[in-house]
C-alpha cells in the first residue's frame, strides 16, 4: 500500500511540474507574441498603404494603359475570344444557371417595382410624352398611319370580324344604352308635345278673344288681349 | 354661409321663424296662379285619347273578327257577338276616361299635352262618380252641334257644360322639375 501511495505522488508532481513549465513559457513568450502581432498589423498597414500609393500613382495608370494598349493583350484577348473559352464560359453559364439566378434575384427584389414607380411618378416620363406628342415627327407619323393602307386593312378586318358585331350587339342591348335611347325618344316626344301645346294655347287665347268680342263680353281676367 | 335668415340686428333666426314672421306681416303666401286650358288644347288631348281608344278597339275587333271568320256562326250568334262588342266598346271607352280622370286626373292624351282634370274648388282628383257624370254630360252635350263646349270660350275658368255639372276644371300640369308655376298672373286658383 505504501508503494502505491508513492507512485501517485510521483505522477502528480510531474503533472504539476509540466503545468508550471507551460505557464512559465507562456509568460516568457507573451511579449514576443505581442511584438509579432504588432509587427503583423504594421506590415498589413504598410502593404495597403503601398497598394493605395501604387494605385493612385500616375505611373500605375500609365502602366495599365500601356498594357491594355499593347499588342500582347490584344492578341491574348483575340485569342481568348476566338478560342473555345467563350463556348466554355457559355456552357458554364448554362450549367450553373447563372442567368436564371441573376434574373430570379432581380425579380424577387423590389428593384423593378422601385424603378417602375420612379419612372411613372417622376416628371421625366411626362416630359418625354409631352415632347413626343408636341413634336412634328409625331404628327407626321400619325398622318402617315392614317393615310397608310395598314389602317384601312385593319378597319376592314375589324368590320369583318364576328366578335365586333357581337360586341356591338352586347352594347346595344345594355340597359344604359336602351335607357338613353328611351330618354332621347321621350325627350323628343315631349319637345313635340310642348310645341303643340304652346301653339294650341295661343289659338285658345285668340279664339277666346274673338268669341268674347262677338258676344260683347269683357276680356278674360289675366288675358293679354288688347 | 348659413341658410338661416340674418336680420339687420345681427340675431339669427330660423327659416321657419322667418316664414312665420313674413306671413304675419304680409299675409299667407299667394297660391300659384292656375292656367285653365282652352278649347283647342283640350280638343287635341281628347283627339289623342280618342285615337288610343279606337286603335285598341280596332285591334281587338280585327283579331276577334279574323278568329270568328274561321267558323260559320248562325246570324243570331253574330248579332249577339256584335251587340256584346258594342257594349264592350262602350265599357272600354267609359272605363278609360273614368279611371284616368279619377286616379291621376290625366288621360294619356292629357299627360302628353300636360293638362289635368281636377275639382273646381279644391284642385284635387275627382271621384269616379263625378268622372262618370262628367263623361255622360260630355257625350250628351256634344250632340247638339257641340253646344256644351261653347261655354269654354267665354267662361272665366274655361269650363264646358260637363265641367259645370261635374264641378271640375281643366288646368295645366307642368312637370314638377320645371319649378315654374303654370298659369297667368292674376288668375284665381281653382
Amino acid at each position: 500500500m505504501s508503494d502505491r501511495f508513492d507512485n501517485r505522488d510521483a505522477s502528480g508532481a510531474a503533472r504539476d511540474a509540466a503545468w508550471l513549465g507551460g505557464w512559465l513559457a507562456g509568460v516568457a513568450l507573451r511579449p514576443a507574441v505581442r511584438i509579432a502581432r504588432a509587427g503583423g498589423r504594421a506590415a498589413e498597414s504598410v502593404t495597403l498603404g503601398t497598394v493605395d500609393l501604387v494605385l493612385e500613382s500616375r505611373v500605375a495608370g500609365e502602366v495599365v494603359d500601356r498594357i491594355a494598349d499593347s499588342a500582347l493583350v490584344q492578341r491574348g484577348v483575340g485569342r481568348a475570344l476566338s478560342g473555345p473559352l467563350v463556348e466554355q464560359i457559355g456552357r458554364d453559364l448554362v450549367r450553373y444557371a447563372v442567368l436564371e439566378r441573376v434574373a430570379e434575384t432581380v425579380l424577387e427584389g423590389d428593384l423593378i417595382d422601385r424603378t417602375a414607380t420612379r419612372v411613372l411618378d417622376g416628371p421625366e416620363l411626362e416630359r418625354v410624352v409631352d415632347h413626343a406628342l408636341d413634336s412634328p415627327a409625331m404628327e407626321r407619323l400619325v398622318r402617315r398611319v392614317i393615310e397608310s393602307k395598314l389602317l384601312d386593312e385593319a378597319v376592314a378586318r375589324l368590320l369583318e370580324s364576328e366578335e365586333l358585331w357581337l360586341l356591338v350587339d352586347e352594347i346595344a342591348r345594355s340597359p344604359a344604352v336602351t335607357e338613353a335611347i328611351t330618354q332621347q325618344s321621350l325627350g323628343f316626344a315631349d319637345q313635340v308635345a310642348g310645341g303643340v301645346r304652346s301653339r294650341s294655347r295661343n289659338v285658345d287665347d285668340w279664339l277666346e278673344r274673338k268669341a268674347r268680342r262677338a258676344l260683347r263680353r269683357a276680356p278674360a281676367p289675366g288675358s293679354d288681349a288688347q | 354661409m348659413s341658410l338661416a335668415a340674418e336680420p339687420p340686428g345681427g340675431r339669427r333666426i330660423s327659416p321657419a321663424r322667418a316664414q312665420a314672421v313674413a306671413e304675419r306681416v304680409h299675409g299667407p303666401p299667394a297660391a300659384p296662379p292656375v292656367e285653365y286650358e282652352g278649347l283647342v288644347t283640350r280638343t287635341i288631348a281628347f283627339a289623342v285619347d280618342a285615337a288610343i281608344v279606337n286603335l285598341v278597339a280596332a285591334l281587338v275587333s280585327v283579331t276577334v273578327g279574323l278568329a270568328a271568320s274561321l267558323f260559320d256562326f248562325p246570324d243570331t250568334i253574330k248579332t249577339i257577338v256584335i251587340a256584346i262588342g258594342g257594349v264592350a266598346y262602350l265599357a272600354w271607352t267609359v272605363g278609360y276616361f273614368v279611371v284616368f280622370w279619377s286616379t291621376t286626373g290625366q288621360t294619356p292624351g292629357s299627360r302628353l299635352i300636360r293638362l289635368r282634370v281636377c275639382d273646381a274648388d279644391t284642385g284635387r282628383q275627382i271621384r269616379p262618380g263625378r268622372a262618370l257624370v262628367r263623361l255622360v254630360v260630355l257625350m250628351i252635350s256634344v250632340i247638339p252641334l257641340f253646344a256644351g263646349l261653347w261655354p269654354i270660350l267665354v267662361d272665366d275658368r274655361r269650363r264646358g257644360l260637363h265641367d259645370m255639372v261635374a264641378g271640375t276644371v281643366v288646368v295645366g300640369a307642368e312637370p314638377a322639375e320645371s319649378g315654374a308655376p303654370a298659369g297667368k298672373p292674376g288668375q284665381a286658383p281653382y
